[in-house]
């Protein structure tokens, strides 16, 4: 069972630094209206200058190479080689039970909607059965094989857990790691802070408590 | 304030409260969420959810708060059961546990020593770092504690409970100017949250709190200002607009003809009508907390107790004074 899951992968340190050093970045890009002209100046000053400095990188010697092949790099090809794991462990029982069903029942009809259907569902419906009238609220077993296959993803959970094996590929759909949207491996993260340096210089600085006290009075006496 | 039970963090609970919860521990401990029947029927029998895991863990804070050391560790000992001892969340609490337990400055240098190991074999293991800036901190090593603070924002600069903690560190030597930086740091995370607005005033207030100067009181009373904006009836928000605006009508009103000269970056010091007019405000808004908190009417009853009798003191000062 411990052998399907698989666990978050570990940041370093300064990857840790890199990745929230930049979401500080955009912290005080997107909330600068709260703060006061003067220290939201020394603010950019420093971030700006760090970024472009690239004081936050975590690699600082790889600053302006080119990203190395993912195929040659032992983390990436870790990280492609536990997706492999994940997908095997789902297709190989998977690609088992479709073709046990395919042989055994291939050409069965197991039951009738109690809805009329469009022309449309026949192919979703009625796949492995080569009836051309046959009404389209009769379905075929290996239609319902595929239908419950996907509908089939809480039983899984409750059985397996619901970090199992079998969940990965939507996991990876959805992306666990809330930096990875962020920071990629294939992104390079001078180029973001370098981007968001310019983002810092640009912005338009509005102090949002700049007449607080005129907007109190005029709502308590209004 | 909202209900308090096992679910809500542990830190908005005052000890009356603790103690409470620290009573339902026994319970707690004689409902095991984990089955101990085989694996395909403990899948079926069993009753765990995340927020029985909750419950333990604010049970522990509990417990340790009310010296029940006993119940405490079947907790914990139930939790690192549940998810290993090398688990970063058990691995602190079991810190926080052998912190608590700790008779004398002694053995809390060895639950120290001990941090300093964990650190090194895994250094992104936050809740461990903060647990030894804690130690550091009651161990009296103010300085320590700051510097170990330092190093923890500057490797995780979003983290929101640092930054608060180093500034109250740096308000408490008096380094006013980084602990203000340090409350903005926290405000660039929760723009919208009233008590660091209000935070962030006091420190403004305090910082010239010797020598009043304009600059500082105009920023600490925009600040209140926009607590106040935020939750309209937020108790510190007008204490604290009151006092800023009783030390800033002297101040505007000696300097009327200065004021045009010292012109900050900051925008222009207020206007004298303006900040007379809030601390009218001010002064019947506390008057009417004050008032309502007394017979007890429910909506009115969410305030701090010793809050509103500073409020009290404060207005009952301002009379005495006028007359």
């Amino acid at each position: 069972m411990t052998l399907l899951q698989t666990a978050p992968k570990k940041q370093t340190l300064a990857q840790i630094r890199q990745q929230r050093s930049l979401v500080r970045g955009i912290n005080l890009r997107t909330n600068a209206n709260t703060l006061s002209p003067s220290s939201f100046q020394a603010r950019k000053a420093y971030m700006v200058s760090a970024y472009q400095e690239g004081k936050f990188l975590a690699d600082p010697e790889g600053r302006g190479k080119p990203r190395p092949n993912p195929m040659s790099d032992p983390a990436a090809m870790e990280g492609m080689m536990g997706m492999m794991k994940g997908n095997m462990a789902m297709m190989v029982p998977q690609t088992l039970i479709m073709g046990w069903i395919n042989a055994f029942f291939s050409g069965f009809v197991i039951m009738k909607l109690p809805f009329p259907l469009t022309p449309q569902f026949k192919s979703m419906l009625q796949s492995g059965v080569g009836t051309r009238d046959l009404d389209v609220r009769w379905v075929s077993s290996l239609s319902w094989y595929f239908l419950t296959l996907f509908g089939l993803q809480p039983v899984y959970n409750f059985i397996l857990g619901s970090n199992n094996a079998a969940n990965q590929v939507t996991q990876q759909m959805g992306q666990v790691n809330p930096g990875a949207g962020l920071m990629g491996p294939e992104q390079d993260p001078d180029k973001l802070f370098l981007n968001e340096a310019e983002n810092l210089e640009v912005l338009e600085h509005r102090w949002i408590l700049d007449g607080v006290e005129d907007r109190l009075l005029a709502r308590t006496a209004g | 304030m909202a209900q308090t039970n096992l679910l809500s963090p542990p830190s908005t609970i005052s000890p009356p409260t603790a103690l409470q919860l620290s009573q339902k521990a026994p319970r707690i401990i004689a409902n095991p969420p984990t089955s101990s029947l085989p694996w395909p029927l403990s899948l079926l029998f069993s009753a765990e959810t995340p927020e029985a895991w909750v419950t333990h863990e604010n049970a522990l804070y509990a417990c340790l708060r009310t010296h029940d050391d006993a119940a405490a560790r079947q907790l914990l000992d139930r939790l690192s059961a549940r998810f290993g001892e090398s688990n970063e969340r058990i691995i602190t609490l079991r810190g926080i546990y052998e912190e608590a337990t700790a008779k004398n400055n002694g053995e809390l240098e060895v639950v120290f020593k001990k941090y300093e190991d964990i650190l090194k074999q895994d250094p992104t293991n936050f809740g461990v770092r903060k647990r030894r800036v804690a130690v550091l901190k009651s161990l009296g090593r103010t300085s320590d504690a700051i510097t170990a603070l330092t190093m923890l924002v500057e490797s995780s600069p979003t983290d929101l409970e640092a930054w608060a903690e180093l500034g109250e560190m740096y308000a408490k030597v008096g380094e006013w100017a980084r602990a203000i930086w340090c409350a903005e740091e926290v405000l660039l995370v929760m723009p919208n949250s009233w008590s660091a607005h209000a935070h962030l005033a006091t420190l403004h207030y305090l910082s010239t709190q010797s020598s009043p100067h304009l600059a500082p009181l105009n920023l600490s009373l925009k600040n209140f200002a926009r607590s106040i904006e935020l939750n309209d009836s937020y108790l510190r928000g007008y204490y604290g607009l009151k006092l800023v605006c009783q030390k800033l009508i002297p101040l505007l009103s000696e300097s009327s003809s200065v004021s045009k000269r010292n012109q900050d970056e900051d925008g222009p010091p207020p206007n004298l009508e303006t900040v007379k007019k809030l601390e009218e405000l001010a002064t019947s808004k506390l008057a009417e907390i004050v008032r309502r908190y007394q017979p007890g009417t429910k909506e009115w009853q969410g305030y701090d107790g010793a809050e509103v009798i500073a409020a009290r003191e404060l207005l009952n000062r301002d009379a005495n004074t006028e007359r």
